[in-house]
């Protein structure tokens, strides 16, 4: 099903062009990942359960997922419209679940080198590891210059063992080896030119952000006094430095809270965060600071510090209380010292982590701009010298491991450009994205279901050592959870207008009351507010109405000729078809057994959600052979309203023409299954079953007396 | 709107017994909106027939499918040309009008009626219709606050309620509301009571000669095409 994503044309990004039949929105989510991911479509699979798949969609966007798994900010997770109805889908913790699940560490990458033209990468974080994976993909000779003795930049010496383990960096640091990816650890490039020298054609600097900024006060120089990047870095190297017992960080980001949450983990009993805003806007991510909250850190907000002294082997701090006053240009309240509020405290560790900036050696001979970063054309990623690239945080400031991937992934397609002469194309999509709030009343009528989140280590036992904070989803909560994507920009459009008889079912049979009639007259189905049901493409008495991707279009019948044609050799009897909900029940495994250890042939054609079941489906398998048929939803876990109601319209519709056909009614079923265990499920099927075969026993026996 | 409903599959076997191919035609227009004889209807009805058909044991028609936009206009019948070619009967999803006119324009082909036309209705909800009107050619619709007796009153009586009206209810049906009971309450909401009070004297059914024309035109040179 997805090979398609290899061979079809791919844009400059690489991600792959859609046929001109797909209608769908792109979603909030991928519209905001910096990669542009294909969030909806791995959420959907992971929602089947089929991890496998999801990985696959995810590794085609994505050239470290593991990493991405465990450490990124996702932002998508903040453009989630599901935050409108409850709260936003755990996607990051989903993506975990698939590397996890899906076996990521497994998969092996292999590459080919087709061009000559070497290409030298100096810096080996995410932005610099991105850029050798694309060019190796495209395949060039690449070799990567790390000043450090470990690979990995920011992903090794900045974020700490509990947040990323030292195993995901290492083994996508071998898997680049693997494709042929040359490494020089222990290697400081001091000179661009060296390298155009030693024959490299094009140079990528992703160098970091790693300079602690200075806090401009007095006394900063005393001892005592360090950087979050430095410490960070040092522990992150195996070294254990000395705090003494009270450390105070100072700063409001996610350095200074890695910083506090390290000293905590080496073993400080005293650990303050000192922020010159209040909470709300303080920039660390909100689970970060709620982690470090609840493993004890103290964080007192609207003071900051003004001097530092040295004495009596203590480190005096005088802060300043502050208050907030008028919003900057970007919207953020400015703090105002409160006159007359300072006070001293007495700690022995000043931690500062107000901030980094990339540290240029001289002899790279590029223009630096503002705060010390690299200046780059926006599109090319082209510095003033020719053949020289830039990204990451060494031309952005600090920022996320999933932007220096974007930016690497970047580089590595405007190298290539490069190298091969042509002009960069532009990133051109004709695809819309899905904007808009929704309505009032959808958000009503949406099933409300909470989030669920992956079980975290108990607070006493993360402070202890650097052991993984976050565990990975289990099965059951991964699938669950992944059911409450609203699946936003691939729902139901009326595809034939001159179709269309405004007959309103659509109107009438819609549970989120989404379809309206406009002044005009003409039923509108409003794409940002379609929940993907499906269930008036099922009644629309004209089929004007279709699912926005084609895929989904002709799903079930594919489904079911590939059943019926695999069921047509087996000899089990009674042959028997279920349309059986994927969502859930086949996600958390329970219902894999059922037909393989039933008496009867059973074969399952799977769906998503059983209100796309259409009555032809249900009436086809007979004709092929089959003696019995049934529907099973998901019941009680359904994210959706009302569905089972529209399978059980469908079965009286088919079973009346069954009657009439002269093939007995009960032979078409509808089951609803039970939370989880599927016992119940399996009970009625066995009932089910006994049931065809009498019927076909006793149509045999009246054949004969016929006969 | 025309509403119809789908006939029995028994009856339809029946009628098609002689043929071999046969086109099964639908309507988009009224019977789409009355989910009986629209583009899903007719896939539908294809592949219960085959079913049917193979049930049978004989499996020797040959189905093939159309859904026109309207069946009751000439110039949207011009693709029969082609799809009834090579057909030995049309099956009609059409109303009445449908499938008359579809066998107007097949001179030399049997076209079968797939459909019961039934009434002039409209639907009360998803899935439920009700007749709302005879087409008598005599509207006093002016008269009855909107409701009409004939078609809603059991009796068709001009001159309600009877006797057997219960509770605002039809003495037939329990389920079934007092037409006339219903124009009372409209009349006095409208403050217009003493309509009722009027006699109507009994329908001319003599003055309405079937068949019906209806003409908007006069007969002048010139105008549309020929």
């Amino acid at each position: 099903m997805y090979s398609s994503l290899n061979s079809k044309s791919q844009d400059v990004n690489g991600a792959a062009r859609r046929p001109h039949t797909d209608h769908s929105f792109i979603p909030p989510c991928q519209a905001k990942c910096p990669l542009q991911m294909d969030i909806r479509e791995y959420v959907d699979l992971a929602a089947q359960g089929k991890v496998m798949e999801a990985l696959q969609v995810i590794r085609s966007g994505n050239p470290f997922p593991s990493i991405c798994a465990h450490v990124c900010t996702h932002p998508c997770e903040e453009a989630c419209r599901r935050t409108q109805v409850d709260s936003p889908v755990s996607i990051r913790a989903l993506k975990r679940f698939a590397v996890e699940f899906g076996g990521d560490r497994m998969v092996l990458a292999e590459a080919e080198t087709t061009r000559p033209e070497k290409v030298a990468i100096v810096g080996s974080g995410p932005g610099g590891l991105a850029c050798a994976y694309y060019l190796r993909k495209l395949g060039y000779p690449v070799t990567i210059f790390e000043a450090h003795a470990e690979m990995g930049g920011m992903l090794r010496v900045g974020i700490p063992q509990y947040r990323l383990p030292r195993a995901v960096v290492d083994t996508e640091v071998q898997r680049l080896i693997s494709m042929g990816a040359e490494i020089r650890t222990n290697t400081r490039v001091m000179s661009l030119d060296l390298l155009f020298d030693m024959g490299y054609k094009a140079v990528f600097v992703t160098i970091g952000a790693h300079q602690g900024l200075r806090m401009g006060i007095e006394g900063e120089e005393s001892p005592g006094v360090l950087d979050g990047a430095t410490l960070l870095r040092e522990v992150n190297l195996g070294l254990k430095p000395s705090l003494g017992q009270r450390v105070v960080v100072v700063g409001g980001g996610n350095v200074a809270i890695d910083a506090a949450r390290t000293a905590l983990r080496l073993g400080i009993p005293s650990v303050d965060i000192l922020y010159r805003r209040s909470r709300k806007e303080m920039p660390a991510d909100e689970t970060e600071i709620k982690e470090a909250l609840e493993e004890g850190v103290n964080i007192q907000y609207l003071v900051a510090p003004v001097n530092i002294k040295r004495a009596n082997g203590d480190l005096c701090v005088t802060c300043v209380r502050m208050e907030l006053g008028e919003p900057d240009a970007r919207g953020r309240r400015q703090p105002v010292p409160i006159e007359g509020s300072e006070f001293t405290m007495k700690v022995d560790t000043l931690v500062s982590a107000i901030g980094q900036a990339p540290q240029m050696p001289g002899g790279f001979g590029i223009r630096i701009g503002r705060g010390s970063t690299i200046q780059v054309d926006p599109l090319t990623l082209t510095t003033n010298r020719l053949g020289v690239f830039a990204g990451g945080d060494a031309v952005t400031g600090p920022a996320t491991v999933v932007e220096a991937l974007a930016a690497g992934r970047q580089a590595a397609h405007r190298i290539d450009d490069y190298l091969q002469h042509k002009y960069p194309r532009p990133v051109s999509t004709n695809q819309p994205v899905m904007t808009g709030e929704l309505d009032q009343q959808t958000i009503e009528l949406v099933r409300k279901i909470g989030r669920f989140e992956p079980l975290y280590l108990p607070v006493e036992d993360r402070t202890r050592d650097f052991k993984p904070v976050e565990s990975v989803f289990d099965w059951e909560s991964a699938v669950n959870e992944a059911r409450r994507c609203l699946r936003c920009g691939v729902g139901a459009e009326i595809l034939f207008q001159d179709k269309c008889a405004s007959c309103l079912n659509c109107v009438r049979v819609c549970p989120y009351h989404v379809p309206y009639i406009d002044m005009a007259g003409t039923i509108i189905i409003p794409p940002d507010q379609c929940q993907a049901c499906g269930i008036c493409v099922a009644e629309c008495p004209a089929r004007a109405i279709v699912m926005r991707k084609p895929r989904e279009r002709r799903h079930i019948a594919d489904e079911l000729d590939h059943i019926v044609k695999t069921a047509a050799q087996s000899k089990a009897r009674p042959l028997l078809i279920g349309f059986l909900c994927q969502y859930g029940l086949f996600g958390t495994g329970t219902l894999a057994g059922l037909w393989r250890s039933g008496k009867a042939g059973i074969w399952i054609v799977p769906v998503l959600c059983t209100s796309k079941v259409e009555a032809h489906h249900m009436l086809r398998p007979f004709e092929m052979g089959v003696e019995g048929v049934f529907v099973a939803g998901c019941g009680e876990q359904c994210s959706r309203e009302n569905t089972d109601h529209w399978v059980q319209q469908r079965i009286h519709k088919v079973r009346k023409l069954l009657a009439q056909i002269g093939i007995e009614p009960e032979r078409l079923q509808a089951f609803v299954s039970d939370k989880n265990d599927g016992r119940r499920l399996r009970e009625e099927l066995e009932r089910f079953t006994e049931q065809v075969s009498s019927l076909c026993l006793a149509s045999i026996l009246k054949q004969e007396v016929r006969n | 709107m025309i509403v119809a409903e789908a006939k029995n599959l028994t009856e339809i076997g029946k009628t098609i017994a002689p043929y071999g191919r046969i086109l099964v035609l639908g309507c988009g227009t009224c019977v789409t909106v009355c989910g009986a004889g629209g583009e899903r209807e007719v896939a539908l009805l294809h592949d219960a027939l085959r079913l049917m058909d193979m049930k049978a044991g004989n499996g020797k028609h040959v189905f093939l499918e159309c859904t026109l936009k309207r069946q009751c206009d000439p110039e949207f019948l011009d693709v029969l040309e082609e799809k009834a070619a090579n057909v030995d009967a049309v099956l009609s999803l059409g109303c009445g009008i449908g499938v008359q006119a579809v066998a107007e324009r097949l001179p030399d082909l049997p076209v079968l009626p797939g459909v019961n036309t039934s009434f002039l209705g409209m639907a009360k909800e998803w899935g439920v219709w009700d007749e709302r009107c005879a087409a008598c050619g005599d509207c006093r619709l002016d008269e009855t606050a909107g409701i009409c007796p004939i078609t809603r009153c059991t009796k068709g009586i001009l001159n309600g309620p009877c006797a057997g009206t219960k509770n605002g209810r039809c003495e037939v049906s329990k389920e079934m509301d007092c037409a006339w009971v219903l124009i009372y309450q409209r009349l006095e909401n409208m403050r217009q009571l003493e309509t009722m009070r009027r006699y109507y004297p009994p329908r001319n059914f003599r003055a309405i000669p079937r068949p019906k024309r209806v003409l908007s035109k006069i007969n002048a040179a010139g105008g549309g095409h020929e």
